[in-house]
């Protein structure tokens, strides 16, 4: 299948998701339902502790990989288990249909294993003749109805008792009611006697123990103690991820998984179970099965191998806006959301990461709740760079980002044509309600702002600077849409610091930040661009750099540094420009302390937190400082933290839909709040929420926290 | 009540399982009899045996069952084991499964009763790490079973049900003075 064909098939997928509202509803739900016991489990935890506890564990497990895998399997050997090491799924079920013929086995009984749905062994095992049964209540449903799960720990999550007492009813033969109470009674019932009748029992692990190499299930249904104790063959299936120098660590991963996981505080069994056990009249055979498919090639991935510290609690889904619209089955290939991204690309080739890759939004709520401090977005994206270096980014994207942004002077003369030719739609208008033809499809739920006339670069030298003795003197890194399209904001940002005493520059030699090249693939654009802004901005060697758009924000602090880390020279130059750049908010309230200063109207506002300031930056507290020490009102909406569904091109080209999908919750939770104005800190933000509300005609306002500082100096 | 202890039970009866409090080995089996409707799986446990609880559960009528559990576990309608310790943080008892009557007394039956002296009872689940150390160098074989609350499963639509394949019924009876070591069950 060529890339073309396999993104229109991907998007009639996202199209079928989008017609699924019950789903979406069920997702959203459980999202707050989950946040809300998650945040319970961890009450007096200190939970980045935690997890950099967990990450520092992986990451030695990592690098003394053969060490810990020799020391585990000895000591199960020690204890009577057969240890085989698989190289890949191929021969991982083949040793397990084998051991299954050479006992005579017919039947198998199976608790849940992620693993095992990665190599497929359900479907080897039925090639072979045997019968495989699954027993976790959801595993059992979806293979009812012969699919795949769509959540690692809820694998059935986006079934409805509905489907499921249908399907019961054809096992049963009679017609049970779609009550889940009666329900779950039903596979009781059914499955009771397959444990006993069973020749085989496999299982997953969520730990392998090198010090007394012996393995743990952590689990709340109970099937997994059945499935290991009552056939007479036990077969664990365990990737070599799963491996933990000692029991301290088994126990601190067993500490956080069911609270990230579900918000319990822990499941309802922990299963440890070390060698041959007592089984009838005689002993257990126990075979672990050690996994890698992949596993050794991610460990070797600079880039990507902080992937492997994963300890599959499947919280990144949870959080995610872009499963919560689509769901596990359109987000996902065996492994779902933002880690299942990345351990696709690793187990099950990168052409089947491919779509999933592009359809992650970047906001990194996965990031803040990963249990391991996997930073998935940045891996995501390298992801994309790799992607980009193998397929392309596309011809057009290309022309733009090689011949036009690294040229400034052609870049910013195309946009000021642009802001000419746009007169037809815009009529004038600073926002553009409907696009003809082919890009009507852009304007169809939010409006988009029309370029400005004047640029904020050819306004500034005519801004007069009010400030005698300047306490700091400040560099603006305006950003292209601070610069083209919200020149106002600059003005803004002028007399607010200026009053607080700081002189502001804005230097012309700067140029887009980059980061739509590089979340496009584009490593060697971004590169380039990381060069003309460093030496750009530390060009008069200002106080500190500030910004209007956290995305510029973190490429300005984080990624022209990765960028050019190789490069000893700009190295140091990336690193001085990252030490004293800064969102305006932050600094307005952490060096100048500037927010009782600042006076403004009682107007009750809501505050939407950034993907980028908040999760990026950790700048939240700081705008909200700003909004009620000027006197305002505010009233904090759900979810203020989620994502608008900006994403910058993934709302024009990669994924409009869903981000049309985000896009209309945020704008139920601003005016479930009753506010008159939602305040945010992001031009990005700022095109796509105020786009929406003035596309649903509400009189809600939409504004930068700079702008609204502004209105305050003239009152 | 000791600290301790109140923490377990609390956390015990947050997840659904219910706690009592027994002096005797004729309390206990009343409280058995009461609650239960059938037959009881009774593996071998040496601090019950000491106390010569099968024969106070005779007497208050209770059927035992002894031998056989594989068979027999489908009709039993409970199981009743003692406890290694228990984990104050989660709710949590301790069974030291390795013998296989262990595992099938406290997984087949719906209901499962657990007698924990509350002088086991330790904070959280790192104060458990010596005690699980000491179970795996104490036998190259080990099967080790932590118990919180009943089965449960949210696998429909995210509803949280009782009993799917373990016990619907967890009853965890303290009784102090039973036995002090952790490595007994």
């Amino acid at each position: 299948m060529n890339k073309q064909q396999r993104s229109r098939q991907y998007q009639e997928r996202v199209r079928d998701a989008l017609d699924q509202p019950r789903l979406q509803d069920a997702l959203h739900r459980f999202a707050d339902a989950y946040s809300l016991a998650r945040e319970n489990a961890f009450a007096g935890q200190d939970f980045e502790a935690l997890r950099s506890g967990i990450a520092a564990m992986k990451d030695d497990v990592r690098a003394n990989l053969d060490r810990y895998l020799a020391e585990f399997t000895a000591h199960a050997e020690a204890a009577g288990a057969t240890v085989y090491l698989a190289d890949n799924a191929a021969e991982a079920n083949a040793y397990i249909v084998d051991l299954a013929r050479a006992r005579g086995v017919k039947k198998v009984v199976k608790s849940k294993s992620m693993a095992s749905e990665e190599t497929h062994l359900n479907q080897a095992l039925t090639a072979a003749g045997l019968e495989a049964l699954e027993t976790d209540l959801g595993e059992w449903i979806i293979q009812l109805a012969g699919q795949k799960p769509s959540h690692m720990v809820m694998p059935a999550i986006h079934m409805f008792k509905e489907e499921v007492a249908e399907l019961f009813g054809r096992e049963t033969g009679r017609s049970e009611p779609a009550d889940i109470e009666h329900l779950v009674k039903v596979a009781r019932q059914q499955l009771r006697q397959a444990y006993l009748d069973a020749d085989m029992g496999i299982s997953g692990a969520n730990l392998a123990v090198a010090e007394t190499g012996g393995l743990a299930l952590v689990t709340n249904e109970g099937n997994a103690r059945l499935v290991t104790t009552l056939p007479k063959i036990h077969v664990a299936l365990v990737g070599i991820d799963k491996l933990v120098p000692r029991l301290e660590d088994a126990l601190d991963v067993i500490n956080v998984l069911p609270k990230n996981a579900t918000g319990q505080l822990i499941t309802s069994y922990i299963t440890w179970i070390r060698g041959a056990v007592p089984c009838g009249d005689g002993d257990k055979e126990l075979h672990i099965v050690l996994l890698d498919n992949g596993r050794r090639q991610l460990a070797a991935s600079p880039h990507c191998r902080d992937a492997l510290r994963c300890i599959k609690c499947g919280a990144c889904a949870n959080v995610c806006p872009v499963y919560q619209t689509v769901g596990g089955h359109v987000f996902g290939h065996i492994y779902i959301s933002a880690i299942g991204i990345i351990l696709t690309a690793f187990y099950h080739g990168l052409e089947n990461a491919a779509e999933l890759v592009r359809a992650c939004i970047g906001c990194r709520a996965c990031v803040a709740v990963c249990p391991s401090k996997i930073d998935l977005e940045s891996i995501i994206l390298h992801l994309r760079e790799v992607l980009g270096d193998k397929e392309g980014i596309g011809a057009g994207k290309a022309l733009v980002f090689q011949k036009v942004m690294r040229n400034r002077k052609l870049f910013h003369g195309l946009l000021r044509a642009a802001s000419r030719l746009q007169k037809p739609v815009t009529r004038g208008e600073r926002s553009i309600r409907h696009l003809p033809l082919f890009f009507s499809g852009l304007t169809a739920w939010r409006t988009l702002p029309a370029i400005a006339d004047t640029p904020l670069r050819d306004q500034w030298a005519q801004l007069p600077q009010r400030v005698k003795q300047p306490t700091y003197r400040v560099a603006f890194f305006a950003g292209c849409l601070n610069d083209f399209v919200y020149p106002e904001l600059g003005h803004d940002l002028m007399r607010v610091l200026n009053r607080l005493d700081v002189e502001v520059s804005l230097p012309l030699e700067q140029n887009c930040c980059g980061v739509p090249a590089l979340y496009s693939g584009d490593r060697q654009t971004a590169i380039a661009l990381a060069r003309q802004n460093i030496a750009a901005m530390l060009d008069n060697d200002p106080d500190f750099v500030v910004t209007t758009c956290p995305t510029c924000t973190m490429a300005l602090q984080r990624d022209f540094c990765e960028l050019l880390g190789d490069d000893p020279v700009w190295a140091e130059r990336a690193r001085r420009l990252a030490d004293i750049t800064l969102d305006v908010a932050r600094f307005i309230v952490d060096k100048l302390d500037g927010q009782a200063a600042l006076s403004g109207d009682n107007d009750t506002v809501t505050y939407h937190d950034s993907c980028h300031l908040k999760r990026g930056a950790g700048v939240w507290q700081q705008p909200r400082a700003l909004l009620t020490g000027s006197g305002r009102q505010l009233v904090e909406m759900a979810h203020s933290d989620r994502c608008c569904g900006f994403g910058g091109s993934y709302s024009f080209t990669s994924q409009p839909e869903i981000a049309r999908r985000i896009l209309g919750d945020k704008l139920r939770d601003i005016e479930a709040t009753g506010a008159s104005c939602v305040a945010m800190d992001c031009p990005g933000c700022l095109l796509q929420i105020r786009g929406g509300l003035e596309k649903e005609e509400t009189p809600i306002r939409a504004v930068h926290t700079i702008e609204l500082l502004a209105e305050g100096l003239d009152s | 009540m000791p600290p301790l202890t109140e923490q377990f039970v609390a956390a015990l009866r947050s997840v659904g399982g219910r706690a009592v409090t027994v002096t005797s080995a004729a309390a206990a089996a009343d409280y058995l009899a009461e609650h239960l409707d059938g037959a009881l799986l009774l593996p071998t446990s040496p601090s019950l045996q000491r106390v010569d609880l099968p024969r106070a559960l005779m007497a208050a009528g209770v059927t035992l069952l002894d031998v056989d559990f594989r068979s027999r576990g489908a009709t039993a309608r409970g199981g009743l084991t003692g406890a290694n310790f228990a984990i104050a943080a989660t709710g949590t008892v301790v069974l030291e499964s390795t013998d296989e009557d262990v595992r099938l007394a406290s997984t087949l039956p719906e209901q499962h009763f657990v007698i924990l002296d509350p002088r086991k009872i330790v904070a959280d689940s790192r104060a458990a790490a010596p005690t699980l150390r000491a179970f795996h160098e104490g036998s190259p074989r080990c099967y080790l079973a932590w118990i919180t609350g009943p089965s449960r499963t949210a696998d429909i639509e995210r509803v949280l049900t009782i009993g799917v394949h373990g016990p619907r019924d967890l009853h965890v009876l303290l009784w102090e003075g039973l036995s002090d070591d952790p490595l007994e069950r």
